[in-house]
């Protein structure tokens, strides 16, 4: 293995030393002589220290003093690189794993496979050459290691660099008219922005959620950020203890997600219309919801319960204690689908945290009756679906009652969303009329249970005059016979 | 009010002549002997099909032939009409039974040897009827437009159209078009309630008048007997009395299965959707289908399934016109190898059959 | 049924048998007789509903309405737009299968249960709902409206 690391570095030495020309640079010597701007960024740059002349970029001969020769148009120096020939001169070591191997660096090579394909690779006005070019972000002569602070896309400048384009507004309109360009605006506010701007290298920026070399738009199924995808995208970070360590924030947020209604709708279901991290919490502007903000949150799906709960006796309320609306009840991150166990009293039930009996009586008995109306209400519903279930099974032809069945959910679906406005008759009333309808559809299945018996009895009385027929006829032929 | 009955029948009998033909009733005789039971099936036969004359036109008084509503007027007779289930229930049923019925009438005919002359003309009537009746059950299975009766049409037409020359058009006629559609199903209802009908009623005149006048034929053990040998009933009423008896019998038969086990009426027809699994014709065509299953695609340079349908006309073909090739039997002798081969073909198509519902 | 001239003159037993005989005749056609004329008679619903159900007269409908109808097993919604145009979708809400309703106030299909809306193109635009509405076929022949399953 060394062994064969060795040749390989022997090997890429000897194609360095011929093509891109090491020893002597003669371009910078020059240049620095002169003093310009690129020999003077150049000198610090990483390609510099590792022996890249000018002429590895730029073409032409590194190795005579004369301009004549060293810049000549008709050999192969090619001056300024421009368009995709910029991310092409780059290229034509970076994506070469063997020649990289020369210089005892390990970088991926697919960097620039991956630009090709990214949204800033394929978008393009002209139709000649990308958006972006390796320097556009890298920076040309003055390039440092990606770690080293001072490159512009180490963590703490690379929002800046991305935002250069991307905040703004005039620049963006020829590409997507339709993209936001304030996520720098937004991002300053989050609490990543925040941490960020002090300095810490640690918490997300552009290109955690984004990626690198190969962004995708956000709609792209592919895309880090895509909202089936985003999920695991946060926990890349957030659910790995040792690195939110000096954070003391808990780390089993996806964990509890992957279980909750909203998690299962969006990962199992695929469900695109379900909420990812960032429908509660915001992207670019991450940060946790306050208190007083949980319900609009909620409510910009939710929003009957939303409604009926801010009109409700419980928002004052819960306002005077600082509890945040829908949370406190259906909790956070492993929401489970509501069902009526959570009203009421019983210990999996959430009313009686505060309403105990002896603090809050009036409330406590309030929960319990509330809970007996729902009981009521999905057992007759039960009772309906097993009749009309028997009588189909039966062969009853039934449509009519099993259709009106979907009353009976609706009516209890719409109760249960009653219950948010905690207001005892608005809720009797929604409860009552699915009693009514499951009562109907009750006495109708069990007309066509009845009607089924009916069948038997009149087929038992029809066999029965048959063959009392059949019986009396074989009497008399055995009387005409023995005649 | 005896003497009203009595005026009535004189009446009658002024008009109609009924003395010469209760003469004639009086005078007819039924053999009996060991093989006697099988006499009684055509009666059956007949029992079962004025039921499904009954049946079928009361359900015609609800039923629509047409693609957007053959289904759900079915759904319709069988829930909302008092006691349309019933006759459904019967109808499907009776249909069954029918067949099966006139397959023991046929083939006991055929072991008893009594479509010997005089009587060719009687077994050629019933097997016109024969045909006609699998025409019935292969037109009416279609009828309610469900899934699986849709699929069994589209590959029993299928199997049509492979004949050569005369397969395509043939196929294009019975559909009413290039594939099973609504105009199929308005085709089927015509043949079904029409045309079948018609013509049976024909074949089921002259087969009736034919066993009425030629009386019921003796097998060969029987006629080789000395006259005074043979044991004899008289047709009226002691025969008649015993046929209704069975016709009774039947009828609670009939009754109970269409109370404990309604027929069943599937999913609509969807023109669109792909073939469910366990397609599958009505059981007495299953044996046939079963068959075409298992013949290679190519025999030499002969197509597999073009064989087997020409296999099966002859064979078809064959039997139609037994009467008139089976001089042996004509003769009065015995023929044992016309039996054996009966009882092969039988056993074929039993096991045939079976094969063909539970593969 | 004629009896012979010898059953005439009967012992009792045979008189039984007699009265048995049509006593039974008498109720045979009453058990065949019965199921018989209540088929016969027209039921409630005098005939077969359809794949393509007529919801009403374009005339019953006006603009910026919505009704329900019933189709098959499951429930339609006709809606008539401000353009007087008439389109329908699966009723059936694709949050948790409660039936939508229009309303005017919101010019769109709205859920009572959860209050998910949606446009009248049935596309989900507001509220929990995760799918749009499935459309179905609307034609209307001689100021008649039907729907029928969209194929």
């Amino acid at each position: 293995m060394i062994l064969r690391i060795r040749r390989l570095a022997v090997a890429a030495l000897i194609l360095a030393g011929t093509r891109v020309g090491m020893g002597a640079d003669k371009c910078f010597e020059c240049h620095t002589a002169i003093a310009d701007k690129p020999s003077t960024q150049f000198a610090h740059d990483i390609h510099h220290r590792a022996g890249v002349t000018c002429a590895g970029c730029h073409g032409g001969d590194a190795t005579t003093d004369d301009p004549e020769k060293a810049m000549n148009k008709e050999g192969n120096f090619i001056g300024v690189p421009k368009g995709d020939v910029i991310s092409a001169r780059c290229a034509a070591c970076h994506a070469d794993s063997v020649r990289m191997a020369g210089y005892h660096v390990v970088l991926p090579a697919n960097q620039f496979a991956l630009l090709k394909e990214s949204v800033h690779g394929q978008k393009s006005i002209s139709g000649k050459e990308r958006i972006v070019q390796c320097t556009t972000c890298h920076g040309a002569h003055g390039i440092v290691p990606v770690r080293d602070p001072a490159s512009p896309v180490s963590p703490l400048k690379i929002v800046a660099t991305c935002s250069s384009c991307h905040s703004n507004a005039t620049y963006m309109r020829a590409y997507n008219p339709a993209l936001p360009v304030d996520q720098r605006e937004k991002y300053r506010t989050s609490v990543h922005g925040m941490k960020n701007a002090r300095g810490d290298a640690k918490v997300a920026e552009c290109v955690s959620c984004h990626g690198t070399h190969g962004i995708l738009p956000v709609k792209d199924v592919r895309s880090k950020v895509f909202p089936v995808n985003l999920p695991s995208t946060c926990a890349n970070c957030h659910s790995n203890a040792a690195y939110m360590k000096p954070y003391g924030i808990p780390t089993d947020q996806y964990e509890k997600f992957t279980r909750s209604v909203h998690g299962i709708a969006l990962l199992k279901k695929n469900d695109l219309g379900a909420p990812a991290c960032n429908s509660c919490h915001g992207n670019h502007g991450a940060a946790p919801p306050d208190i007083e903000s949980v319900s609009k949150v909620c409510g910009i799906c939710h929003s009957l319960n939303a409604d009926l709960f801010a009109a409700s006796p419980h928002k004052q309320a819960f306002d005077e204690r600082h509890l945040p609306e829908c949370e406190t009840c259906h909790g956070n991150h492993d929401i489970e689908p509501a069902t009526s166990t959570l009203l009421g009293v019983s210990s999996d039930a959430v009313c009686s945290r505060c309403h105990t009996p002896t603090d809050n009586p009036q409330g406590y008995s309030a929960a319990q009756v509330m809970r007996l109306q729902i009981d009521s209400l999905e057992l007759s519903e039960q009772r309906a679906q097993a009749l009309v279930a028997q009588a189909e099974q039966e062969g009853m032809e039934i449509s009519e009652a099993k259709y009106r069945l979907r009353d009976i959910h609706q009516a209890r679906l719409e109760a249960r969303t009653t219950v948010h406005a905690f207001n005892a008759p608005r809720f009797a009333t929604a409860v009552d009329k699915g009693l009514v309808v499951s009562a109907s559809v009750a006495i109708e299945a069990q007309g066509a249970l009845d009607e089924y018996i009916f069948r038997r009895i009149g087929l038992g009385i029809s066999t029965l005059i048959i063959s009392i027929l059949a019986a009396s006829l074989y009497l008399y032929i055995r009387r005409i016979e023995k005649r | 009010m005896q003497r009203a009955w009595q005026r009535l029948y004189a009446w009658l009998d002024e008009r109609l002549q009924l003395a010469n033909l209760v003469e004639f009733m009086g005078k007819k005789y039924v053999p009996v002997h060991r093989h006697s039971i099988w006499y009684y099936f055509g009666g059956v036969s007949l029992f079962l099909f004025l039921i499904q004359v009954v049946t079928g036109i009361l359900l015609l008084l609800y039923y629509k032939g047409s693609e957007q509503l053959a289904f759900e007027s079915i759904q319709f007779i069988s829930s909302k009409v008092s006691f349309g289930w019933l006759i459904r229930s019967i109808h499907s049923w009776s249909a069954n039974l029918f067949i099966l019925a006139v397959l023991v009438h046929m083939f006991s005919v055929f072991f008893e040897r009594s479509y010997r002359a005089p009587r060719e003309l009687t077994w050629m009537t019933g097997m016109v009827m024969f045909f006609l009746a699998l025409g019935f059950g292969f037109s009416g299975y279609l009828l309610p437009w469900n899934e699986l009766a849709f699929f069994a049409t589209k590959v029993g037409t299928d199997i049509a159209g492979v004949i050569p020359v005369v397969g395509k058009p043939l196929m294009i006629f019975l559909r009413g078009g290039e594939d099973v559609t609504g105009a199929t199903l308005s085709r089927f209802f015509g043949f079904h309630v029409a045309v079948l009908p018609g013509i049976f009623t024909v074949a089921l005149g002259i087969h009736l008048l034919l066993v009425q006048r030629q009386g019921m034929s003796e097998p060969l053990h029987v006629a080789a007997l000395p006259a005074n040998g043979r044991k004899t009933m008289p047709f009226f009423p002691n025969f008649l009395l015993r046929d209704l008896l069975l016709w009774l019998i039947v009828l609670n038969l009939l009754a109970i299965l269409a109370v404990f086990f309604p027929w069943e009426l599937g999913k609509k027809a969807d023109l669109f959707a792909s073939a469910p699994s366990g397609i599958r014709p009505e059981w007495y065509f299953l044996f046939m289908f079963q068959t075409l299953k298992f013949i290679p695609a190519r025999i030499g340079f002969i197509d597999g399934e073009v064989l087997g349908v020409f296999v099966f006309s002859l064979a078809g073909l064959l039997w139609l016109l037994i009467p008139f090739w089976d001089r042996r039997s004509a003769r009065g002798e015995r023929n044992r190898a016309l039996s054996y081969a009966g009882l092969c073909a039988v056993m074929y198509i039993i096991a045939f059959t079976i094969l063909g519902w539970v593969l | 049924m004629e009896y012979p001239p010898q059953l005439k003159q009967q012992t009792s037993r045979r008189s039984f048998l007699g009265y048995i005989l049509a006593g039974g005749f008498v109720a045979w056609l009453a058990a065949i007789a019965y199921p018989l004329f209540s088929y016969l008679r027209p039921p409630k619903q005098a005939e077969v509903e359809v794949t393509s159900v007529k919801v009403g007269t374009l005339s019953s409908l006006p603009k910026e309405s919505g009704v329900i109808v019933r189709f098959g097993n499951k429930p339609v919604i006709v809606v008539r737009t401000a353009a007087g145009e008439v389109r329908a979708f699966s009723a059936t809400c694709t949050h948790l299968d409660c039936t939508v309703q229009y309303r005017k106030d919101f010019g769109s299909i709205w859920c009572a249960c959860h209050n998910g809306r949606y446009d009248l193109n049935g596309r989900n635009i507001a509220g929990p709902p995760p799918r749009p509405l499935d459309p179905y076929r609307v034609s209307i022949q001689g100021g008649d409206v039907f729907v029928s399953k969209n194929v």
